[in-house]
């Protein structure tokens, strides 16, 4: 699950607070820098898949060298050891480096396009973009597109805030993330000094 | 030849200058590149993709073994790597002749052994049409090898065949996959690529953390009941000197998994056999004991731990030594992980623990030794133990037997006498019924001057038996000992044991006359139905130059014990009843 989008009819993914957060407190956030090479992803979800590792999401972006993605992922270990996550992902040959962000206060960052039907309600839209900070990116007569950015708790915020107004539709990625210190490991703090010496 | 080749090729390895010239297709690049890395046989069987590989094939100074079927050539690529050390190669064109090959490399890879399997894909324009004999061999491989390629330009084979070579065979050793698209084969090249540009050259861990290794000797120091489990990894690192070392200063009682088969001398005063499910009473015990367990170079899988809570419930302290991170802690929750090369850990373990011997201890694994000893029944029909004690007896302490899986491997490794590694085979990891006659001729092909017996039961024989065809061809003499129960006999245990005695799909009610049939494949046969008869048949078969195979009528009801019954702790164990 890459990003999710769709209308809102049925449940209504907004209201109920589980878009961005909600995740069970034993998901981890995984940064990894993998080769950029054909079937690259195929692999890492094959290895987590494999070893019952739920990917619950995941955002692909280029970082900093040519010719290496970074990966966000967001995994749920299950029944397995936390510590399983990296350690297996750090087998792959095509993976340069794994780090398990989610003790260091990473910095997250996603974002969101909206789209509404006006239907005379234009003005009232712009004002609620405009109080949320959103930008509106595209505009015609049929239909106006707003861009939301930020902490994926703001990006929710902002999200509950506009599911008052005619949406469409809208799409949100996953966050991506920077750590802010030194990347922990997943293991408790008397092991991890061994783990993932490679 | 990107520098840290240098640093992995045996050091005073004589490399064949086979640099193909320019203008020189990527099937003699590839072809040159094997030769490079050592390669002296290829088990393979050629098909409409690989076909260029072929032309190009005789003129290269390689042994090729032409098998019946593409699962063969994994197995014996895997037990020729099992018997020498080095990487097995195996070829096989593309979509079921590479799909074949699944079995074979998840049997080596989940054992830890370095396989290279080259395939021929379709060619690139059609890869993806679904073409005639396309298959996405690599999806279907991920799980079952380390590392996999598609080769889509020539120019880059000999950076690839290096560094597959490398990855398979360094570090936790596993299965790798080329897979080669059939222009690519043919592509002219003018100059190589050196290098496949990768960020992070795969590299055996850094030395073990001198921390935790002066920890380890101190939890051994203030043990009193030492037990050591070794497992195939020691093997792998040539540790069995500093197992041995280890073991002898602080007298650790030591068990090994069934892929340690070897890794410590089976008559040592200090040795328990076999861990686990079917391992000896004594050795469940000990480690059910003990106050300090030392696993080195093993895993912890179900059939060593047996229930986990149960496992080792004494010890106040687990060192747990393993080359993969990712082995530590994935079952056992031990208190010392270690990652590290075996021998390395051991030999640094050694040197800060100060010697003492446990008299105490010794008397009592040797107590246990006197009350849980292997037996089998004795009731006038012929048993699998006589056979195997007879065959023993008749190979040389270098000669190799290969044990399929069942009962078979498991009676195999409990009577094996043998003092080395890498001498006893068996498929450990997966239990891959069929395994036993392939991995032999890979074994024999390896090592021409050892005799080489390949143990299995009449099931798992019937797997692969098209391949005594290649041991003929190739001229491969191994010998062949089938323990013939008609049945399903493992399956037939456990369903007696575990499954309220319904005998269900076990017999095997047709089986082809064996001896009839070897002569039919140009192998010497014959029957043994007592044990008066065992004697003269082996060694029949030992002095019949090419391979031999015997039929041995066992015991249609022999069991395997001890066993630990499903949900138990390894204490649990139940013996033989006594007869």
């Amino acid at each position: 699950m890459i990003s999710q989008a769709g209308s809102f009819a049925g449940s209504d993914p907004i209201a109920n607070g589980q878009f961005l957060n909600g995740s069970s407190p034993r998901v981890r956030l995984i940064s990894v820098r993998v080769e950029d090479r054909a079937g690259v992803l195929q692999r890492i979800t094959n290895c987590l898949a494999r070893r019952g590792l739920h990917l619950a999401s995941c955002a692909v972006g280029q970082g900093s060298e040519a010719g290496v993605l970074n990966l966000w992922l967001r995994v749920d270990p299950g029944t397995q050891p936390a510590d399983q996550i990296v350690k297996q992902l750090n087998k792959l040959i095509d993976v340069v480096s794994v780090d398990d962000l989610t003790r260091s206060e990473p910095i997250e960052w996603a974002m969101a396009l909206v789209e509404f039907r006006p239907n005379g309600r234009g003005d009232q839209i712009e004002e609620t973009l405009r109080r949320v900070r959103a930008e509106v990116v595209h505009r015609d007569p049929e239909r106006l597109i707003a861009a939301l950015a930020g902490p994926p708790d703001l990006v929710q915020a902002m999200l509950d805030e506009l599911s008052q107004l005619p949406i469409v539709d809208f799409v949100c990625s996953r966050p991506m993330a920077l750590g802010s210190g030194y990347p922990v490991s997943a293991s408790e703090p008397a092991r991890h000094a061994q783990a993932g010496s490679e | 030849m990107s520098s840290f080749l240098a640093a992995i090729d045996e050091p005073g390895r004589e490399l064949p200058s086979t640099a193909p010239a320019p203008g020189a297709t990527g099937a003699e690049f590839l072809l040159a590149a094997l030769v490079r890395e050592g390669v002296d046989t290829i088990f393979g069987l050629p098909g409409g993709a690989n076909l260029p590989i072929y032309q190009y094939l005789p003129t290269f100074p390689l042994r090729h073994v032409l098998v019946r079927h593409e699962q063969g050539a994994a197995h014996m690529a895997d037990g020729y790597a099992r018997a020498s050390g080095r990487v097995g190669v195996c070829m096989a064109t593309s979509g079921p002749g590479a799909l074949n090959l699944i079995t074979g490399l998840a049997t080596a890879h989940f054992d830890s052994v370095p396989v290279v399997a080259i395939t021929g894909q379709v060619a690139t324009a059609t890869i993806g049409t679904d073409a005639f004999q396309e298959s996405d061999v690599i999806g279907s491989c991920l799980s079952v090898t380390k590392h996999s390629y598609q080769v889509r330009d020539a120019r880059d084979l000999s950076a690839v065949v290096a560094e597959a070579f490398h990855v398979a065979r360094t570090g936790r050793p596993g299965a790798v996959l080329i897979d080669i698209p059939k222009d690519v084969q043919q592509q002219p090249v003018s100059v190589a690529r050196g290098s496949t540009g990768r960020y992070r050259v795969h590299r055996a861990p850094a030395p073990p953390s001198s921390e935790l290794v002066a920890r380890a000797a101190a939890h051994l120091a203030a043990a009193e009941r030492p037990v050591i489990l070794a497992g195939r990894g020691v093997a792998v690192a040539g540790a069995q000197g500093a197992l041995q070392q280890l073991a002898e200063a602080c007298d650790a009682a030591v068990g090994n998994t069934l892929l340690g088969t070897g890794v410590f001398p089976t008559r040592h005063p200090l040795a328990l056999g076999l861990v686990g499910f079917m391992g000896t009473g004594y050795c469940n015990q000990a480690v059910s004991d003990c106050d300090c367990l030392v696993m080195v170079g093993m895993r912890a899988d179900d059939r060593v731990t047996c229930r986990l809570d149960a496992f080792a419930p004494r010890a106040e302290h687990i060192i747990h030594i393993n080359i993969d991170p990712a082995e530590l802690g994935k079952t056992v929750d031990a208190d010392c992980q270690i990652v590290g090369d075996a021998k390395q850990t051991l030999e640094a373990i050694w040197e800060q623990m100060p010697p003492r011997p446990r008299p105490a201890w010794r008397a009592t694994v040797d107590g246990w030794r006197q009350r849980h000893p292997l037996r089998h029944p004795h009731n006038g029909l012929l048993q699998p133990q006589e056979v195997l004690a007879a065959c023993y007896e008749r190979l040389g302490p270098d000669d190799i037997t290969v044990a399929d899986v069942g009962l078979n491997q498991m009676w195999a490794a409990a009577a094996w006498t043998g003092t080395e590694p890498g001498i006893f085979l068996n498929s450990g990891g997966q239990g891959t019924m069929g395994f036993a006659l392939p991995a032999a001729i890979g074994a024999q092909a390896a090592n021409r001057t050892r005799r080489v017996m390949s143990v299995c039961g009449e099931g798992g024989f019937m797997m692969t038996l098209q391949e005594l065809a290649t041991a003929v061809e190739a001229d491969l003499p191994v010998k062949v000992v089938i323990l013939n129960n008609r049945q399903l006999g493992m399956v037939r245990q456990f369903q007696d044991v575990f499954y309220a005695g319904v005998r269900s799909q076990i017999d095997h009610a047709v089986t082809p006359d064996f001896q009839m049939l070897a002569q039919a494949f140009g192998c010497h046969g014959e029957v043994v139905r007592s044990a008066a008869e065992l004697g003269p048949a082996i060694d029949a078969a030992m002095a019949y130059p090419g391979p031999a195979l015997l039929d041995c009528w066992i015991d249609p009801e022999a069991n395997i014990y001890p066993i630990v019954p499903f949900g138990k702790g390894l204490a649990d164990f139940v013996e033989c009843p006594e007869s």
